[in-house]
């Protein structure tokens, strides 16, 4: 299929502006500063798009909201803290095609009347830093950042943050916390960033996925943007599929596709003619599904009814070979180490069930363990303070729910049934 | 109108309130933990979750605020397991020391558990170890214990405003931690320590000395070391303060303290208070009876009465005692000895100050609600640091900042440092230029309000300095000058706050200029008050030229009243003011002076002159709680009774009368009005009271302003002023412009006395607790001072003065200093900073304006 996030990605020097400009760049901005902001603000709702962060909230909405408060300034923040593990399709966008993010944000600008923004962008992707550096210095010299911006008499600055490697700034109150410099923790909502954010300001965060896909909507038009992928939450998506297949790696896909068919026509099947044991289909948060339930669509609509979620789009697939007990114990420790403290089911309960999983995983587990994990997870589930502790409950939940002869077998016989 | 339903009951409230008051306000019980009236909102203990009908998840009730048709539920099946779970979350890391904590019986996290937690826990893991900090001399860390509720950390961040704690690290290794480490070398509030609600941050003071349920009693009574007047309970058994405790929202500090207030009580219980009379033998001071001790003091006082007559006496009260001895003080003086030579340390400052505002603006101007400041959009500071002198009203202009006010700093103000909006601070003893050109600014941007004709008068006489002259002189550029007019240009509602140094270091012209500004700005008036009942001294009558009740004696038709009224007689002619009297002294026109409550030859300017002029004297008695180095030169040494020991009342800067409630009996000092009354007794002169409240009656009828104020009264609004009556505020407008009294000399470098958060005047120095914060003085001085004289910090420097005194002590570079002065703290025995300044005296009022004469500091080897 045609490519639209990724048509840059594997030109060697897709960096450069002038490489960006060839392959058609900048032409959306150049469309949308001819249009009036509130024009962009409906296009963009018109085109259906849904944010690309994990939660799926549709960006028009967002930014209707964000456009209908009176205060300002407001400010633009890309959430580029992609710390979900299993997720690094935003690292290829900032990477290998940084002005395609660049673009995708002045649009946003333009339509929402921002003057400030930022790339939040996670501590362990130092190359992304220099490189977006780069780039935004090129975008400031050819008038497409700064002052006045394509002459059109707009102004809009841009600038890299880095984060200091919380897990937890990955959502967006907790990310601007950190943007202000202090603590990384989640805020309180009401009142939500679009009204209260940054500074006290209106602030719209958005994924860099999300931005990624703003020139293509100015440039075709939002009913040729809604035809791709699936109808209710339509646009190219990007998967990235790691583990036990032949072909991990970043892909662009219609919305919906069959995640059958990203394992087996896309990534080339299982390692080594495997045979397929589970798959978590949207970053460790989201829960893991069994190889019954992998002819679903993948999407923000489709994968709840599988039980799952579509999250980051992070596809971790593990084969007959794979402990899914020692899996489990190494998220839950990841939710552990990453639960910011605030809240205490989060901060307290993460650590228990860690410690429980070790345990098991050690052999060393005990008749009634599985009930308790069971519990505890479910005394998180739903009274955490964000979705973090919910993350890992859930996840928890779903390892048991279809993989519970695992960790009978670990208990009972105090050691794997794999190894 | 909203309607809420709550547990099938409708409430309804005129606004949004969160779920959670509403249900209180409905007498529904939801437990907390995180959650803490005044503290900003958190939602992180989650045990508050209710159910909300519509919303999907459980909903935090300290959080969430009411809507319309809200419907909740707090006691469903669902709720109640999930504050079992976080009670249980809660304990998996909790050292469950109870019977070795201290806060057993008083822990929130104890009380939650047995009502509604579970009777045994699953957690079969080993627990989070963390080392309990001893690391702070007075604040005890055990982080695990703590259970993140951050109350701590939101008090420190959003009402103390110190932002010295923070939680550091993540999950469950949050810990709370000073910024600075291990001790905590912050502002000492220990404001923390009331709102952590398990024993996680504690006073050393009490560690493992009492269990909640050994308090017998709580005495709420005042704190004893500044004008403020907070209250605080002090928790009792068997005659000892097992330790003081603000409760939040009592008395006008609403719960809140400082170092002073909530770690200074052990001066109390020290070992060094006298607790015998001495008298001395010899050329020593010998222990001797209560009897012996006032046998001779009414022996002497008689005898120089009859031979010489009551103006050879001089009478030193103290802002620490409260109106009951200072009346009974003024009364003995006045009936028994016949003498008017009454006075105290008030002349520095405050009663100079307050009267000259009073004479331009109407009596009670000073009188205005601490709690006005936070309310206020502009600040202006000016003489001294709020957040020293007066830390709880410090707060306030804190909390100003917070709200967007412009606070404006003209003096050293290190506490306000990250809350002023503008900081121009002038030179030493350039003051009045800095003042007199922010006036002209501010006349240029506010314009005159045409209020006053008589002050627009004087305002128009005023030799305006020129911008040269202003820079040469204050070191200020005229961009700073206009930066604060243009801060001060549109504000509606000003607060002005007035410390001790603008006097000292300007005379009235510094009072003049500032009330001109105060006139420009339409503003309200706060004094600042070293010590807690300044405002009581004048009142009662403690000054050589006034009644109790404030009216001028020498008006015969004032004085005779008076004398018919209360049956006593009061000379007519008014008497030495303090600085007279020590002149007096020295020239020995004054034979025997009766010290209560104060160390004048330490707190006094030229205190090494004082101290000779005392030496001189035939007779001194000085009754105090410690041997101080006034009571060392004393022929008679009275054990006195401190405020704790005490009923009685204190008047605050605010001009609110408060009571002193007694919680322990001294042992062995007397309350000052007992031993007066004993020694009137012995000269035949006698006194009939019983208690403190017999004297406040007699006080009621010798003072007009308190004449309708009961004893009840005390406890209620009707003690603030104007005590039920009218408010008088018409001013007079009597402006005195004096001549400036004393030569400023030379750019050099200049010592004051530094005012410091954790100490009190000279009596502090005996509480082993604020010792351990601070048990040294050191000069502080601003890094360009020191450059200039190569001195780095922590050296070991000496200071010589002009007239030959000297002292020795630590340096301390700090930017907080943001003169050319040199400030040393006059607290400390051997160390006293008042040996290296003079004064002169400022005709109309009698206090005292420094001479600034260069010091010379050099290294110590």
């Amino acid at each position: 299929m045609q490519k639209f996030l990724l048509k840059n990605v594997d030109n060697p020097r897709s960096t450069d502006i002038r490489e960006y400009r060839k392959s058609g760049g900048y032409k959306g901005l150049k469309k949308a500063v001819e249009m009036e902001p509130g024009k962009i603000v409906d296009e963009v709702k018109k085109s259906g798009l849904r944010g690309r962060g994990g939660a799926g909230f549709p960006t028009g909405m967002k930014w209707d909201f964000a456009s209908r408060d009176p205060n300002f300034p407001k400010y633009l923040i890309c959430n580029a803290d992609e710390g979900e593990p299993g997720t690094f399709k935003d690292r290829h966008i900032l990477e290998r095609d940084p002005h395609l993010l660049i673009e995708g944000m002045v649009i946003a600008a333009r339509a929402l009347k921002v003057g400030r923004g930022y790339i939040y962008l996670r501590a362990e992707y130092p190359a992304a830093e220099v490189i977006l550096d780069k780039a935004i210095d090129q975008a400031y010299k050819e008038g497409l950042l700064g002052e006045n911006i394509t002459g059109k008499g707009f102004k809009f600055d841009l600038s890299v943050h880095r984060g200091a490697g919380a897990y937890i700034c990955g959502e967006e109150t907790a990310l601007i916390e950190s943007i202000e410099g202090k603590r990384g923790q989640p805020r309180l909502k009401p009142p939500f960033p679009v009204n209260v954010g940054a500074w006290g300001k209106p602030t719209i965060v958005n994924n860099v996925e999300t931005f990624s896909n703003l020139p293509l909507i100015i440039e075709i038009g939002p009913e040729e943007y809604s035809k791709i992928g699936n109808p209710d939450c339509p646009g190219p998506k990007l998967y990235c599929v790691s583990g036990f297949v032949e072909k991990p790696g970043v892909y662009e896909l219609p919305m919906g596709t069959i995640l059958r068919d990203i394992i087996y026509k896309h990534c080339g099947g299982i390692k080594g003619g495997g045979k397929l044991k589970a798959v978590i289909p949207g970053g460790i948060s989201t829960p893991i599904l069994p190889p019954d339930k992998i002819d679903c669509q993948m999407d923000f609509v489709n994968l709840p009814k599988a039980g799952s979620m579509l999250g980051s789009g992070a596809v971790m697939v593990f084969d007959e070979s794979v402990c899914l007990v020692s899996v489990c114990m190494r998220a839950m420790q990841f939710f552990e180490h990453e639960s910011c403290g605030k809240c205490t089911p989060c901060r307290e309960g993460t650590g228990w069930l860690s410690n429980i999983l070790e345990r098991i995983e050690n052999g060393m587990g005990r008749n009634g363990d599985i009930e308790l994990l069971l519990e505890v997870a479910s005394n998180i589930s739903g009274k955490t303070f964000c979705p973090l502790g919910d993350g890992a409950a859930g996840m928890l939940l779903s390892f048991i729910k279809y993989f519970s002869d695992e960790f009978d077998h670990h208990i009972e016989n105090r050691k794997c049934m794999v190894n | 109108m909203i309607t809420v339903t709550i547990n099938d009951r409708e409430i309804k409230f005129d606004k949004a309130v969160t779920i959670l008051e509403a249900a209180r306000s409905g007498g529904i019980k939801i437990p907390t933990l995180c959650f803490f009236e005044g503290l900003e909102k958190f939602g992180g203990c989650r045990l508050c979750l209710v159910e909300v009908e519509k919303l999907p998840r459980l909903q935090t009730a300290c959080t969430v605020m009411v809507t319309d048709g809200m419907v909740v539920r707090t006691e469903t099946d669902a709720i109640i397991r999930a504050r079992k779970a976080m009670l249980e979350f809660l304990l998996i890391n909790h050292p469950l020391d109870c019977p070795y904590c201290d806060k057993s019986g008083e822990c929130e996290l104890q009380d939650l558990v047995a009502q509604y937690g579970a009777e045994e826990g699953r957690f079969a893991e080993g627990k989070r170890r963390h080392p309990e900090s001893f690391d702070d001399p007075i604040i005890v860390r055990n982080m695990e214990r703590c259970v993140t509720c951050t109350r701590c950390v939101r008090m420190c961040d959003g009402v103390q405003r110190a932002s010295a704690i923070t939680v550091t690290g993540r999950g469950d290794h949050s810990f709370v931690e000073p910024f600075s480490g291990g001790r905590y070398d912050c502002e000492y509030c220990g404001n923390c320590l009331t709102v952590c609600p398990v024993g996680a941050i504690m006073s050393r003071l009490h560690r493992h000395s009492y269990r909640a349920w050994f308090v017998e009693d709580e005495i709420e009574t005042l704190c004893g070391f500044c004008g403020v007047g907070c209250s605080m309970i002090l928790q009792m058994r068997e005659n000892t303060i097992l330790r003081a405790i603000p409760r939040m929202g009592m008395g006008i500090n609403k719960g809140l303290l400082c170092a002073r207030g909530r770690f200074g009580y052990d001066i109390i219980e020290s070992n060094r208070r006298l607790t015998t009379p001495l008298v001395r033998k010899n050329g020593e001071l010998k222990a001797v009876s209560w009897a012996e001790a006032l046998g001779l003091v009414a022996e002497k006082f008689s005898e120089i009465k009859e031979q010489d007559g009551g103006e050879k006496f001089a009478g030193i009260v103290s802002p620490e005692l409260t109106n009951e001895d200072n009346y009974v003080f003024q009364r003995f003086f006045r009936e028994t000895l016949f003498s008017n030579n009454i006075d105290s340390i008030i002349r520095m400052f405050y009663a100079p100050a307050q009267a000259y505002f009073e004479g331009i603006f109407g009596q009670g101007i000073t009188a205005n609600l601490i709690s006005g400041i936070g309310k206020s959009d502009a600040v202006v500071v000016a003489g001294g640091d709020p957040t020293k002198i007066n830390p709880v009203l410090g707060l306030q202009v804190r909390a100003a900042s917070g709200n967007g006010a412009k606070v404006v700093s003209l003096s050293n103000a290190a506490g306000l440092k990250r809350f002023a909006s503008s900081e121009p601070v002038a030179r030493s003893g350039s003051e009045n230029f800095l003042y007199s050109a922010l006036l002209k600014a501010l006349i240029d941007t506010r314009g005159l309000p045409g209020r006053s004709g008589s002050i627009e008068q004087e305002i128009g006489n005023i030799k305006w300095p020129n911008d040269e002259e202003i820079t040469q002189r204050t070191g200020l550029r005229k961009s700073d000058i206009e930066k604060v007019a243009e801060d001060l240009k549109d504000p509606k509602n000003i607060s002005v706050i007035i410390g001790p140094d603008i006097m000292i270091n300007n005379g009235l012209m510094g009072l003049f200029l500032i009330a001109a500004i105060i006139y420009v700005l339409d503003a309200r008036i706060y004094l600042l008050s070293e010590r807690p009942n300044e405002q009581g001294v004048i009142d009662t009558g403690c000054m050589p030229d006034t009644l109790p009740g404030g009216r001028p004696l020498e008006i015969s038709s004032f004085r005779e009243k008076f004398e018919q009224e209360m049956g006593y007689g009061v000379p007519g002619q008014k008497g030495l003011t303090l600085f007279e009297m020590f002149e007096a002294i020295g020239k020995g026109d004054i034979k025997a002076a009766y010290v209560m409550g104060d160390n004048p030859v330490f707190n006094l300017p030229a205190a090494d002159r004082i101290r000779e002029a005392m030496s001189g004297l035939d007779f001194l008695v000085v009754q105090d709680a410690f041997l101080s180095e006034t009571a060392k030169m004393a022929d008679v040494v009275l054990p006195a009774a401190l405020w704790a020991e005490k009923d009685g009342t204190y008047v605050n800067l605010e001009r609110r009368i408060q009571r002193l409630h007694r919680a322990k009996k001294s042992v062995g000092g007397l309350e000052g009005w007992q031993i007066i009354a004993g020694i009137s007794g012995l000269m035949g002169s006698r006194m009939e009271y019983n208690s403190a409240r017999d004297i406040w009656e007699e006080i009621t009828r010798a003072s007009h302003l308190y004449g309708s104020v009961s004893y009840e009264d005390l406890a209620t609004d009707k003690s603030l002023w104007p005590y039920k009556g009218e408010p008088l505020r018409s001013g007079k407008w009597e402006i005195k412009i004096p001549e400036e009294v004393v030569e400023k000399t030379g750019h050099g470098c200049h010592v004051y006395p530094d005012r410091l958060l954790f100490h009190s005047g000279s009596f502090s120095r005996y509480s082993p607790a604020l010792n351990s914060i601070q048990a040294e003085p050191y000069a502080v001085m601003h890094p360009d001072t020191a450059k200039s004289i190569d001195i780095k910090d922590g050296d070991r420097i000496k200071i010589a003065a002009a007239n030959g005194w000297s002292i020795e002590l630590v340096s301390k570079v700090d930017n907080e200093i943001r003169d050319f002065s040199v400030r040393v703290p006059n607290v400390f025995e051997g160390v006293c900073v008042m040996s290296l300044v003079d004064y002169g005296i400022e005709p109309g009022t009698g206090a005292p304006v420094w001479k600034l004469s260069d010091i010379k500091i050099e290294k110590v080897q």
